[in-house]
Order: structure tokens, then C-alpha cells, then sequence
């Protein structure tokens, strides 16, 4: 039982970031079918926001949040009108031009910011840890699940409870029909692709303190978050948190009795399979082709 | 032959020999050894032009088959060292510092060089069957096959940076001795390997050139047209595309095998993420349907980037200005340069634009008449 | 010809299909000759290219089989069926767009389907020659060289009925192989097929009842995933239980 609690600790606590990450690129994917390859840029481009409010400003972590959300998001909707709105009837060539716009990305925080790594501060109010089931946890970790599952319940009424979330399904089922509707996806998915990115760049902004920040820190968390929604399946957000949750713990339990390179090779592998064999994910409704 | 497929291989053949001709101009050994690099890139390219330009593959782990054929020649130059690097009893230096006793049962093939040479086309080719069928058996296509390929090339790299005692680990291998075939040597910084790597370029080039041009590649560029109607002519798409995919995956070997022989040693970094989107970005610019536009495009954008490497902050904004070229490419000119090279000799050449049509249907032709 | 039940060519036999639950046919039955040119009329929705995507393994069969040639076509991936002699024409014109008329016919022109065999085969004096013979028969001979991509919509049906033509199966679907064709082109087309009868079994997914009655000598009538009647033009004309399934859709010959 002494070393059971702690074991899911942790892996609640890597779930947590997983979610963050993992459900800008959910929604983005399960509206648009576009799978963006700079969602980890969005995130390192979060977590350096972060980094430059504080250097520069002297802007705490809490208080730059809602800052870097409409930042990464900005920068979102500008990628989609600039370049994804272009490419929707080439899903191949979407793979293409996301990775692309991680390069540039990626280089130009290299020329700017410099390639050394760059650490975060943690807020002070939450440097601390409090006990839970007795197992002493830290603080900030705790307030990160706590925001995930917020952040998730946010999404969640957007989708399901608002005018533009029901227009948003309603093109994700059939495009054509929407639009006789007079619904404009065009700009719903301009607006998907902010939140998404917006969502991704908070994400990078949580984890800076946690992780010390790099312009390829992106990379890691684009796989993490692709394999949550590959587990999970397109256009199920309950999908999502599921996925997150059995990844957190999987990760938290290969690392602890494996090494990490294996750890990582092992679930890449699972990936694959499940692709192969269940491309639409483990919680989605078989569709017709 | 038509007249097209003739001009064709006439500018094929001018470049190779263009290419061959180089050594007679150039006798510095390190230029030779790195335009002998750049080379080795656009052999890698016509790989993927195969593949992806052509049956609409797009192998996003490409590297993987380059770095299999690059250990597989690594493997056999290391046993070949004199015994100073090789540890005592011919053991390699890396697995003596990790206390293997004895040479690992795949490694000892190797002392066969012959052997090594086979491996590393055939390595990467079984790879690629077993791959390819897994995956084309399943029907999977479009984005899947990219995210496949690409989870599955970090899996290999992964496991072969884990296995430090049999494979160096992220050192690699090094410390090589030069391939020395029937007496002959071939020097890293000397004009043979320069020409034992473009003499392979013509034959991988023109070897490619006849696949896409049989009938098997006519049946290739239909799949990746259109998948499905292809099945419905009785074509097992599944078997088409594994073969494209294997034969694309022997030819990585190649490149592969000659870039341990220019570089010298062999690294995990050779099958990483970020080669295999190297060789996308210079198939979609120097355009994926076309082998030798695939082939030009790395050789120019690899030579540029050797160009500015001098100094890290030009590299630094290379890269950024690669990446904006890319994403441009694939915006506004889907078959890359030479799509647009053929665009415009054909404008040039062939005046008469194509029309839409006179002997068909009454409408179309009453289109034609009222734009006349 | 018409020696059945020996020579039936395709049989299908108390099929059901199920998606998710909904029978799309269920109870259908249905026999064509050797030779025979059927044409397979129903209103919309009745399930005729649901039939059609049966025979060439589009979908596969919940229940029931399909003989072609006395062998079973249940087990058969669509390649297979399609060596096995069955050829498909779509209701959406399917050519490969990128290639030029004359590459498609080449890929159409599958005498050996295997890799290696192809691998090693280049284009041949006489093979081009008989393309160019169908490229006349369908008005495309001067567009031999040009992409598919560049045709007009009814250009695009007739390369792809030559591309059937090139294929040469012994039996071919065809889903409404006049939509969007002018009354002179559908003529054409009925000549074609009168010639293509005999030599070729030809199972026609036709709403246009003018075509039908130019071409069909036996006709079916599908109606809710069945097989409501069969028989000529007038016995078809006649039958209540026709004008009953056709009844708000403004009578047969306006469907």
C-alpha cells in the first residue's frame, strides 16, 4: 500500500499535464481532421511566454496566464488563416505545413531567446506541498490538476452547452449540411484552432516551472499528446480524459519499474498497433465508412 | 519510346555526367568529401521521391532504412580496424568499456564484407516488407502511414541508443577503417569515394527512373491517384505498394551505406526525426513527382546549408528561412520546383493551351467556341 | 444464349446486408444469365448500387452468397473479383485524374495483375495500338495525351466505360452510365452496349427509362432492398406493384 499511493500520485499528476497538452490538440483534430504537427510548438512558445513575462516584466506565473492563453492563441488564429485554411482538402499536406511552421517556430525562439535552457519560477504561494492520504504532494502539482480538470469542464460546456459548441458539432458531422444552415465554418475553425493553441500555450506555461524550458521541449509533448488522442479517439472529449488518465498511470508505472527509453519505446510501439488495428481510437463509436 | 521519355533521359544522363565530371575540377579532398555528402542526400531523396511522389506514400521515417544501411556498413568497417581501436580479440572498442566478453551472434556475419554489403540493402528491404505489410494489409493510408513510420523509426532509434553495449549507443560507431574493395581503397577525403557515390547515384537514379517507367510504376502513380479504383482492374494495391515501399527503402540503404563511408562513423542522429523531415522538405521543394527534380533539390538546399554552416547563428536562420521555404512550397507549388520548371517550358513550347475539349461532349465544345 | 439455368453467369442468393443494424436488402434474389444485358431500375434508395458494390466487393454480404461462374465471390477481396472477370463502372466517374487518357487505358489494360510481371514490362507497339482503337470508339483519340484531370464530366464517363472496354471482363457493372450525358451521347452509348451484349454479361444501374427500353431486354425492379418484379419493358410497364413503388415519385419513366 506505502508505495501503491505515491505510484498514482504521480500518475494522476503526469495525467494532469497529459490532458493540458493533449486537449488543444483533441479539439483542433476532432473539428478540423487536422493533425497539428506545431502543437508542441505552442506549447514551448507557452512555457517561453511564461519565461519572457517574468524576465522581462517581472509578471508572476498566475498572473501571466490569462496573457499567454490569448497570445498562443492569437498566434493560432493567425497559423489557420495564413496557411491551415488553405490546406483542408490536402490532409496529407497539412502534416506537412504544421511541421513546418514547428521549424520556424522552433528557430526563430533559437535566434531570439537563444537555445540554452531557460527555467521558470514557481509561483511562491504554491512553492509549498500539503499532505494528501499522507502522501506529501506538491502544491503546484495539485493546482495543476485542479486547472486541467477546470480547463476540461470549461471545454466541455463550450462544446455541449453553447450556441457556438453546437454549431461546432454540427459541422464536425457533415460540413456541407452546416453550411445550409447558414452556419460559417470558416470561422469556426479559425476560432477551434485559437482555443486549441491558446489551450496548448497554457499548457506550456504550467509545465515551465516543472521542466526546465528549451525550443525542442515541443517535440516530447506533440508525441504525449498525439498518443492521447490516438487513445482516445476523435470527437470524444470523455475519450480524452480517459486516455490521459490510463497514459499518466502507464507512464508513471513503466518508468518506475523500467527505464525510460524503453518506457517511451514500449508505448510508441503500443501506438502503432493501435493505429493499425483501431485507427478511430479505444472510445470512439465504430463510424460507417 | 517517346519522344518525351527520350529527352527525359537525355537530361537525366546530362546531370549524372555533369556530376561525374566534378572530380576534374575540384581536387580539394574535403569539398570532394562534402559535396560526396550532398550527393548522398539526393540518392536518399530519389527514395522518397519513389515513394511518396509517386505512390503517395509519405514515409515521414525515411531515414530509418538510411540508418539500418548505415550500420549495417558500419558494422563490417569496424571490424576491419586495426586491433588499437578494436579492443582486445577483435572486440569493438564500445563493447569492451560496456564488458561484453564476446562478439554479439549479428555482429559476427560481418567480418564477411560481401556480407555487409548485401545486409545493407537487404536489412532495410525485409524492414520495409515487414512494415509495408502491416500496414497496406491493414488499408491503412494517408496521415496513418506518416504517423507510423514515424513513431516506428523513433522505436529503432530508441532501442538502438539503449542497447549501448551492442550498438555504441548515442555515440555511434566509430573509428572505421576505409572500405577497401578487391585491393581497392576508397578514401573518405579522395576523389574515389567521390566517385564510387555519384557512379551509384546514376545507377540508383536511372534504376528508378525504369521502375516508374514500367508498367508497375504507371499502376504506382494510379494508386496514388486513386486507391480504391485501382483494386477494381484486379491490381492487389496492398503488393504494389509494398513493393514500392521496399524498393524506396533498398535504395535508402544504399544512401545510407555510402554516407557511413564519407562520414566515417555511424550515429543514432542518421535515423532522427529531424533527417527524415530533411528529405521531405527537399523532395516537396525540389518536387516530389519528379526523381531528378527529388534528387536536385537535396543536393541544393543540403549544399546551401553546407554553405552557411560556417557559423551557428547562420545556420540558426537558415533553418527558419528552410522553414518558411517549405511551408510556401507546400502552399503554392505542391510538385515543388520542378513542377514549375515543367509548367513553364510547357508554356513556352507547347503555345496552344490545352482546350477543353472538341470531339466530346456538344457543351464542352460550345465552351471553347464562345471563349474563341 | 438463352439456355439457363446452365448458363446462369451471376447468382446472388437470399442476401441480407446490415449496417449498424439497419437491412439496407434483405431476402434478395437475383439470377443473370450468360450474355444477358440486364438492366436494374428501382427508385431511389431501393439498394441497386448497394448491389452493385456486392458483386464487386465494395461491401461485403451479412448473409446469403454470390456465385459468379458457379464460385462463390463471399470469401474474394475486390481484386480478386475483379480477376475473377468482374469489371465495375462508378455512378461517380472514377479515373485516375493525374495520368493521361492513354496511361489510364494502360493501367486498365491488366492481362497480368502480379508485381514483378509489371516491374519488368514497358509500354508495347501492339497494346498501344488497340488503345488507340478505343480512344476512337469513345471520341478521345485526340486527347490521348492529355490528363484525365482535363476532361469535361462526360468526357470522363466515356473514358471510363473505356477503360471497362479496356479491361475486357466478362461481366460489367455499370451505375448510370448516362448521368450527365447529352440524348446523342446516351444514343452512342446504347449502341455500344447492344454490340457489348453476347460477347459480355452487363448488369446496368439506369433510372433513364428511354435508355432502358433501348437497351434492356429483361428488366429488374428493386424496391426497398427486394426484388419487387422482373421482366420486359412491357411487362414491367404493367405491373401494379411497380407503379405502387413508384407511386409519389412521379411514376417510372420520371424517376
Amino acid at each position: 500500500m506505502d508505495a501503491v499511493l505515491p505510484q498514482l500520485i504521480t500518475g494522476l499528476s503526469i495525467a494532469s499535464i497529459l490532458l493540458l497538452v493533449a486537449l488543444g490538440l483533441a479539439i483542433i483534430y476532432g473539428t478540423t481532421g487536422v493533425i497539428n504537427l506545431a502543437h508542441g510548438e505552442f506549447v514551448m512558445l507557452g512555457a517561453y511566454s511564461a519565461w519572457m513575462l517574468q524576465t522581462v516584466i517581472g509578471l508572476g506565473l498566475l498572473e501571466s496566464l490569462v496573457i499567454i492563453f490569448l497570445m498562443v492563441a492569437l498566434l493560432g488564429w493567425l497559423v489557420e488563416r495564413g496557411v491551415i485554411r488553405h490546406l483542408y482538402k490536402r490532409p496529407l499536406d497539412t502534416i506537412l505545413a504544421t511541421w513546418g511552421i514547428g521549424v520556424i517556430a522552433q528557430q526563430a525562439i533559437r535566434l531570439t531567446a537563444g537555445g540554452e535552457l531557460r527555467y521558470v519560477e514557481m509561483p511562491s504561494l504554491l512553492a509549498g506541498s500539503v499532505p494528501i492520504f499522507g502522501v506529501e504532494t506538491s502544491l503546484f502539482r495539485v493546482f495543476i490538476l485542479v486547472l486541467a480538470a477546470a480547463l476540461f469542464g470549461l471545454t466541455w460546456y463550450l462544446m455541449y452547452r453553447t450556441d457556438i459548441g453546437m454549431k461546432l458539432r454540427a459541422i464536425t458531422q457533415n460540413r456541407e449540411m452546416a453550411s445550409c444552415f447558414g452556419i460559417n465554418s470558416r470561422r469556426i475553425y479559425s476560432l477551434t484552432f485559437a482555443y486549441g493553441a491558446g489551450l496548448a500555450g497554457l499548457a506550456g506555461a504550467l509545465v515551465s516551472p516543472l521542466k526546465s524550458v528549451s525550443p525542442e521541449m515541443g517535440t516530447t509533448y506533440v508525441i504525449d499528446a498525439f498518443m492521447v488522442v490516438v487513445l482516445g479517439g476523435v470527437e470524444s472529449l470523455i475519450g480524452t480524459i480517459v486516455s490521459s488518465a490510463i497514459l499518466g498511470q502507464l507512464t508513471g508505472f513503466l518508468a518506475f519499474y523500467s527505464n525510460d527509453t524503453m518506457a517511451k519505446a514500449v508505448t510508441l510501439l503500443a501506438i502503432v498497433i493501435l493505429i493499425r488495428f483501431r485507427p478511430q481510437g479505444l472510445f470512439s463509436k465504430k463510424v460507417r465508412a | 519510346m517517346s519522344r518525351r521519355t527520350l529527352i527525359q533521359l537525355c537530361i537525366y544522363g546530362a546531370v549524372c555526367l555533369a556530376i561525374l565530371l566534378v572530380p576534374t575540377f575540384v581536387d580539394d579532398a574535403f569539398i570532394l568529401n562534402k559535396y560526396g555528402r550532398y550527393l548522398v542526400f539526393g540518392i536518399l531523396a530519389i527514395a522518397l521521391s519513389l515513394s511518396w511522389g509517386y505512390t503517395g506514400i509519405l514515409n515521414l521515417g525515411q531515414a530509418t532504412c538510411f540508418g539500418l544501411g548505415s550500420y549495417c556498413m558500419a558494422m563490417a568497417l569496424k571490424l576491419r580496424t586495426v586491433p588499437v581501436h578494436t579492443g582486445s580479440e577483435g572486440l569493438p572498442d564500445f563493447m569492451v568499456w560496456n564488458n561484453v566478453e564476446t562478439l554479439p551472434w549479428f555482429w559476427v556475419p560481418f567480418h564477411s564484407l560481401s556480407f555487409a554489403l548485401i545486409a545493407g540493402i537487404a536489412v532495410p528491404v525485409l524492414f520495409a516488407m515487414l512494415l509495408g505489410w502491416f500496414m497496406f494489409r491493414g488499408r491503412i493510408t494517408g496521415v496513418y502511414v506518416a504517423i507510423i513510420t514515424l513513431a516506428t523509426m523513433v522505436v529503432v532509434n530508441l532501442l538502438i541508443i539503449d542497447q549501448q553495449r551492442f550498438t555504441g549507443g548515442f555515440n555511434g560507431i566509430t573509428d572505421l577503417a576505409q572500405l577497401e574493395i578487391m585491393g581497392f581503397t576508397f578514401d573518405a577525403y579522395g576523389s574515389s569515394s567521390y566517385y564510387l557515390i555519384a557512379g551509384t547515384l546514376t545507377v540508383c537514379l536511372f534504376f528508378a527512373l525504369a521502375v516508374t517507367k514500367s508498367k508497375a510504376g504507371l499502376i504506382m502513380q494510379a494508386i496514388r491517384d486513386h486507391e480504391d479504383r485501382v483494386r477494381y482492374f484486379g491490381y492487389d494495391v496492398a503488393f504494389f505498394k509494398i513493393f514500392a515501399f521496399s524498393v524506396s527503402a533498398g535504395i535508402a540503404g544504399v544512401a545510407g551505406m555510402l554516407y557511413t563511408i564519407v562520414m566515417e562513423f555511424a550515429s543514432p542522429t542518421f535515423l532522427g526525426v529531424s533527417l527524415s523531415l530533411s528529405v521531405v522538405i527537399w523532395c516537396a521543394v525540389g518536387g516530389r513527382q519528379s526523381l531528378l527534380g527529388a534528387m536536385l533539390g537535396a543536393i541544393i538546399v543540403t549544399g546551401m546549408q553546407g554553405a552557411l554552416s560556417e557559423s551557428e547563428a547562420f545556420l540558426d536562420t537558415w533553418m527558419l528561412i528552410m522553414g518558411f521555404v517549405f511551408v510556401l512550397v507546400v502552399l503554392l507549388l505542391p510538385k515543388g520546383l520542378a513542377g514549375a520548371v515543367e509548367m513553364l517550358v510547357d508554356r513556352l513550347f507547347r503555345r496552344e493551351k490545352p482546350q477543353s475539349e472538341r470531339s466530346g461532349s456538344p457543351q464542352a465544345a460550345g465552351q471553347t467556341g464562345a471563349a474563341e | 444464349m438463352n439456355a439457363r439455368p446452365n448458363d446462369d453467369h451471376l447468382v446472388m442468393r437470399d442476401i441480407l446486408v446490415s449496417f449498424n443494424g439497419f437491412h439496407a436488402i434483405e431476402g434478395f434474389n437475383f439470377t443473370v444469365g450468360k450474355g444477358e444485358l440486364r438492366c436494374l431500375i428501382g427508385p431511389n434508395g431501393a439498394g441497386k448500387t448497394t448491389a452493385l458494390d456486392l458483386i464487386c466487393g465494395k461491401i461485403k454480404v451479412t448473409a446469403g452468397n454470390i456465385l459468379f461462374k458457379g464460385k462463390s465471390l463471399n470469401k474474394l477481396e475486390e481484386h480478386q473479383i475483379a480477376q475473377a472477370g468482374i469489371g465495375r463502372k462508378f455512378q461517380v466517374p472514377s479515373v485516375f485524374k493525374e495520368l493521361t487518357v492513354r496511361e489510364n487505358l494502360e493501367v486498365a489494360y491488366c492481362k497480368s495483375t502480379s508485381v514483378l510481371a509489371n516491374a519488368v514490362r514497358f509500354g508495347h507497339r501492339s497494346e498501344d495500338d488497340s488503345f488507340e482503337k478505343l480512344a476512337e470508339l469513345v471520341g478521345l483519340q485526340d486527347a490521348m495525351d492529355r490528363s484525365a484531370g482535363e476532361l469535361s464530366h462526360g468526357q470522363t464517363q466515356w473514358l471510363e466505360i473505356a477503360l471497362l472496354l479496356a479491361q475486357d471482363p466478362e461481366l460489367i457493372l455499370m451505375d448510370e452510365p448516362t448521368a450527365g450525358m447529352t440524348h446523342h451521347e446516351t444514343q452512342k452509348t446504347a449502341e455500344l452496349f447492344n454490340r457489348l451484349k453476347g460477347n459480355h454479361t452487363l448488369i446496368v444501374v439506369e433510372h433513364d427509362m428511354g435508355f432502358v427500353k433501348e437497351i434492356g431486354d429483361v428488366i429488374s425492379v428493386m424496391h426497398q432492398g427486394k426484388m419487387l418484379a422482373e421482366g420486359s419493358v412491357t411487362e414491367i410497364e404493367q405491373n401494379a406493384a411497380v407503379k405502387d413503388a413508384y407511386l409519389g415519385s412521379g411514376g417510372i419513366s420520371g424517376a
